[in-house]
C-alpha cells in the first residue's frame, strides 16, 4: 500500500468541517458550556487516556511533541452509541461520529520539535424535543419544540518542544479557541391549519485564546513523569456579530507517571484539575470543578500492541451534584509500511451519572498514524 | 492494508447522525425557551378606505333573480344578432332568405335557495335596445306582461329521469321534462341546472329588421325567499344560448325538379347579459364596503411595527372585522370575503399580488365579527420590507348579485379593525 491514499485521507480530515470535530456530546453538557473534549489519541483513550501526557499524538501535553523524530500525522476518529436514561423512565438513544483530534508535528532543529492540529474544546452538539400545551388565544395549544445545536468549539493548536537535556523536555503551545455551532429552533403545532411552524436559525461563533505549559522528565530509563499547565482566556459567544456570553474558561494542570516495568509492557497514570466551576455566570450554578484520572497498560510488541484502561472523574457541568464518569477502554495497534503508518482500534465503555441523569456510551475508535 | 485503508474511509463516510433526544427539561434542556406571545394590534391598520366600481354587473359570472320582500332582482340577456340570409351553394355568391321555425333557449341556473318551494322561472320578452343604462324601473313595465314562458323548477325536479339510449345519444345525458316539453339537466347533485326551453316563433319572434336580436328578461317566484343565480357570458361555456332552427330553399337552376329545401340551425350568445335590482345599493360611507354592484373593494393599510420584522416570528394572523349592519344578501346564500395582498399601494387602483391572502364564508344578515386569517401574507411583511402592508377586501365572485357588507373602519375607534397576532420571540441563541 503506497501511503498517498493515507496521507490524501489525513488531508481531507484536517480540512473536514468544523461541525464534525466534536468529541463526545453528552446531555450534561446541554446546561453548561458544552461538553469537553477528550484530548487524546486512539492509543491513550483505549487505554483510559493515562498515556495522554506522553503521546505526541494526544493534543493534551506540548512537550511530548520533543519525541517526535520524523514528520507525522495522526487523526482520530469516533462512532458513539449513546443512551440516555431519565429520571423520568423515558430511554433513548443517540449515535453520532465525530473526528475529534488531528495531530501533525515534526522535527524543526536536533532539538526542536514543532507541532499543530485540532481538537475539541467544547463539544456543542445536541438535540432537545419537548411537547407541552400551552393557552393560545383562550384555546389549549400541543406544541412540539425542537432545539438542536450542531457544532463544537475547537481548540487550534501550535506548540513546540524542546529537549532541554536527555532528561528533560519542555513544550510550549498557544491556542485558538475557534468554531461556531449552527442552532436551530423550532415550534410547531398540532393545529397546523392555523399555526406556522417558527424557526429561529443563526450561527453561534466562538472566540478564545489559550497557552499551555508542559514538561516530561524521564527520573530512570524506565520511569517518566509528566505535568502540564494551561490556561485560556474568556470564551466569547457572538451571534450575528453581537457578542452575547462571555465566560472564564477554567485552569488545566495535571501530571502523569509512565513506568515500563519490561520491553513489552507500559504502564501509565495520570491525574488532571480543571476548575470550571469558576467559568461565569453563562454556566452559572451547573459548572463543577473536576479531577480525573486514568489508569492503563500497553503490552506487547511496539508493531502491535494490546491496550486497555480505565478512567473515572467528575464532569463538569451537570445540575445538582457533580456528575461522575466511569469509563473502560481497551485496544490495539498495528504498524504497517515498516512502521510508516499505524492503525489503531479501540473500544471504550463510558457511564456517566448525575442527577436525574445516567448516560451509557460505546465509543469505537479509529485512529490512524503516518510518517511519509 | 488497502482494505483497512478501504474500511476507514467507510467509517468516516458513515457520520450517521442521531443526536436528538426527548427532553428532560429544565435540568436537560438549553436555557432559553421558546416564548409565544399573543396580542390584538387595535390601532395598527389605518388610513382604510373603500371603493366602488371594479367590476360592473354586466360583467359578472352571473346574474341573480330574486322576489324577495326587500329586494327584487331580474336577469336580463340580449342575444347576438342572427343570420337573415344564407348562401345555399358553395361558390355562390347569391343568398337566399332564411325561415325560422323555433327556437331553443340554455340557461344554467347556478345557484338557487333550495329551501325555496314552488320555484317557477319566468321569461319575458324585453327590446333588444336593453343594455348597462337599463334600470329596474326602466324595464319594470315588461316584467309585468304575460311572460313567453314560465316552468315549475320543483315540478321538474320531481319528474322521472329519462335515461334510454336515444334520449342519451340526442342530449348526452339523462333529462327530466315535463308536460310542456321543458327540459332539465342536472349537474354537482343538482346544485346546477341546466334548462331548455322550446320557443315557437311567437314565443321567440325572429326579427329580420333587428337582424334576429332577441331581448329576455327572467324572473324568479317562490312561496317565498325566491332566488336564483345564472350564468353569464363571462362564466365561458355556461353562458345562455339560444339555439335558432331555420330552414331556407336551395334555387334549383340546372334540373326540373322543384327547389329543394334545407334544415339548418345556428347558435346565438348574449351580447349583453346583466341583472337589476330594487332598491339599489346604499352609496359609500365612512364603512369598508365589501361586495354590491357594481362590486366594491375595501383597502386596508396596515402600519406593521418594526420590531415584529427584527425579533418576532409570526405564527398566526388574523385580522377582525367588525359589520356596521348586517351583511345585505340572499337568504341561506352565504358569500366568501377575500383579503387579497396589493402589488404596490396606489390607493383605489392598487393591482392586485398573486401572493396568497384569506378568505372567509359570511351568512347574509349575520352581525357577527369577521376574522380572516392572514398568517402567510403578514409573515411575507415581515419577512420582505419591500412589500406594500396593504391589502383589499373582496368578496368572491364580485357582483353577481347585490350582496354587500360593510365593516367599521378606523374611523369608528370602539370597533376598528383590528389584527390579532401570534408570534414567537427570538430564540436566545449563544447562551447556555
Amino acid at each position: 500500500m503506497t501511503l498517498r491514499p493515507v496521507v490524501a485521507l489525513a488531508i481531507v480530515m484536517a480540512i473536514w468541517p468544523s461541525d464534525r470535530l466534536a468529541a463526545q456530546d453528552s446531555q450534561f453538557g446541554i446546561r453548561g458550556l458544552g461538553t469537553p473534549g477528550k484530548w487524546e489519541s486512539v492509543r491513550a483513550r483505549s487505554a483510559g487516556g493515562a498515556f495522554a501526557p506522553f503521546d505526541a499524538f494526544s493534543p493534551l501535553m506540548d512537550a511530548s511533541l520533543a519525541d517526535v523524530r520524523r514528520m507525522s500525522a495522526s487523526v482520530t476518529s469516533g462512532t458513539s452509541w449513546r443512551s440516555i436514561d431519565a429520571v423520568s423512565g423515558a430511554q433513548t438513544s443517540l449515535r453520532g461520529t465525530r473526528f475529534p483530534a488531528l495531530v501533525i508535528s515534526g522535527p524543526l532543529t536536533g532539538r526542536i520539535s514543532i507541532g499543530g492540529g485540532f481538537t475539541t474544546y467544547l463539544d456543542r452538539s445536541f438535540g432537545i424535543i419537548t411537547q407541552d400545551t400551552i393557552d393560545l388565544r383562550g384555546v389549549p395549544q400541543p406544541v412540539t419544540d425542537e432545539v438542536t445545536s450542531d457544532g463544537a468549539v475547537t481548540d487550534l493548536r501550535l506548540a513546540a518542544a524542546v529537549r532541554i537535556h536527555r532528561r528533560l523536555a519542555v513544550g510550549a503551545g498557544f491556542h485558538l479557541l475557534t468554531g461556531s455551532s449552527r442552532v436551530i429552533a423550532t415550534r410547531s403545532f398540532a393545529d397546523s391549519a392555523n399555526y406556522k411552524t417558527s424557526t429561529s436559525r443563526d450561527e453561534v461563533a466562538y472566540e478564545g485564546q489559550g497557552a499551555s505549559l508542559s514538561a516530561l522528565v524521564d527520573l530512570h530509563a524506565d520511569l517518566r513523569i509528566a505535568g502540564w499547565f494551561r490556561s485560556d482566556s474568556k470564551l466569547r459567544a457572538d451571534v450575528r456579530g453581537r457578542t452575547t456570553e462571555e465566560n472564564d474558561l477554567p485552569l488545566t494542570y495535571g501530571a502523569g507517571v509512565l513506568w515500563r516495568p519490561g520491553g513489552q509492557a507500559i504502564l501509565a497514570g495520570t491525574v488532571s484539575w480543571r476548575n470550571w466551576a469558576s467559568t461565569g455566570p453563562g454556566a452559572g450554578p451547573n459548572a463543577h470543578d473536576t479531577f480525573n484520572w486514568s489508569l492503563g497498560a500497553e503490552l506487547g510488541s511496539a508493531s502491535s500492541p494490546i491496550r486497555f484502561g480505565v478512567r473515572g472523574g467528575r464532569l463538569a457541568f451537570g445540575v445538582g451534584t457533580t456528575p461522575t464518569e466511569v469509563g473502560y477502554s481497551a485496544g490495539l495497534g498495528r504498524q504497517f509500511s515498516g512502521g510508516r503508518g499505524r492503525l489503531d482500534l479501540g473500544i471504550e465503555r463510558l457511564e456517566r451519572k448525575g442527577t436525574g441523569l445516567t448516560e451509557r456510551v460505546w465509543t469505537f475508535l479509529l485512529g490512524l498514524t503516518v510518517r511519509p | 492494508m488497502r482494505r483497512l485503508a478501504l474500511g476507514f474511509l467507510l467509517v468516516a463516510a458513515a457520520c450517521t447522525e442521531e443526536a436528538t433526544a426527548p427532553g428532560d427539561c429544565p435540568n436537560f434542556c438549553p436555557g432559553g425557551q421558546i416564548v409565544v406571545q399573543d396580542s390584538i394590534f387595535t390601532t395598527i391598520i389605518e388610513r382604510d378606505s373603500a371603493f366602488r366600481g371594479y367590476v360592473q354587473v354586466y360583467q359578472a359570472d352571473a346574474m341573480t333573480a330574486a322576489d324577495l320582500p326587500d329586494v327584487q332582482s331580474r336577469a336580463l340577456v340580449v342575444l347576438s344578432t342572427m343570420i337573415t340570409r344564407v348562401a345555399p351553394k358553395t361558390g355562390d355568391t347569391a343568398t337566399v332568405p332564411i325561415a325560422v321555425d323555433s327556437s331553443r333557449l340554455r340557461l344554467k341556473m347556478v345557484r338557487r335557495n333550495r329551501a325555496t318551494t314552488n320555484l317557477w322561472l319566468k321569461l319575458y320578452a324585453l327590446p333588444t335596445t336593453t343594455d348597462s343604462t337599463a334600470s329596474f324601473a326602466s324595464l319594470d313595465s315588461y316584467f309585468g306582461a304575460t311572460p313567453i314562458d314560465s316552468v315549475s323548477i320543483d315540478d321538474l325536479l320531481s319528474r322521472p329521469l329519462i335515461t334510454d339510449t336515444a334520449t342519451l345519444r340526442l342530449w348526452g345525458d339523462t333529462i327530466q321534462t315535463d308536460s310542456a316539453g321543458h327540459v332539465l339537466q342536472t349537474a354537482d347533485s343538482a346544485k346546477v341546472l341546466t334548462l331548455f326551453f322550446d320557443f315557437d316563433t311567437l314565443q321567440a319572434p325572429f326579427v329580420v329588421a333587428d337582424s334576429g336580436r332577441l331581448g329576455l328578461g327572467i324572473r324568479v317566484t317562490a312561496d317565498s325567499l325566491a332566488s336564483a343565480a345564472f350564468a353569464t357570458t363571462e362564466s365561458g361555456s355556461d353562458a345562455p344560448s339560444l339555439l335558432w332552427f331555420y330552414h331556407y330553399t336551395i334555387p334549383d337552376t340546372v334540373s326540373a325538379t322543384p327547389d329543394s329545401v334545407a334544415q339548418a340551425s345556428q347558435l346565438r350568445t348574449p351580447k349583453f347579459d346583466s341583472f337589476v335590482f330594487d332598491p339599489p345599493i346604499p352609496a359609500l360611507d365612512d364603512n369598508l364596503a365589501v361586495g354590491g354592484v357594481p362590486s366594491a373593494r375595501s383597502l386596508v393599510r396596515v402600519a406593521f411595527p418594526a420590531f415584529l420584522r427584527d425579533s418576532f416570528d409570526i405564527v398566526r394572523a388574523t385580522v377582525i372585522l367588525v359589520p356596521a349592519v348586517a351583511a345585505l344578501g340572499l337568504p341561506a346564500d352565504s358569500f366568501t370575503v377575500l383579503a387579497r395582498p396589493i402589488q404596490t399601494d396606489l390607493g383605489a387602483k392598487s393591482p392586485l399580488s398573486l401572493g396568497s391572502g384569506g378568505s372567509v364564508v359570511v351568512r347574509p344578515g349575520s352581525t357577527d365579527t369577521v376574522r380572516i386569517e392572514l398568517t402567510n401574507l403578514v409573515r411575507s411583511w415581515a419577512l420582505d420590507t419591500t412589500i406594500a402592508t396593504a391589502f383589499f377586501l373582496g368578496q368572491q365572485p364580485e357582483a353577481t348579485s347585490f350582496t354587500e357588507i360593510r365593516f367599521y373602519s378606523s374611523r369608528a375607534p370602539a370597533f376598528r379593525p383590528a389584527l390579532h397576532l401570534t408570534y414567537v420571540k427570538r430564540f436566545p441563541f449563544g447562551e447556555p
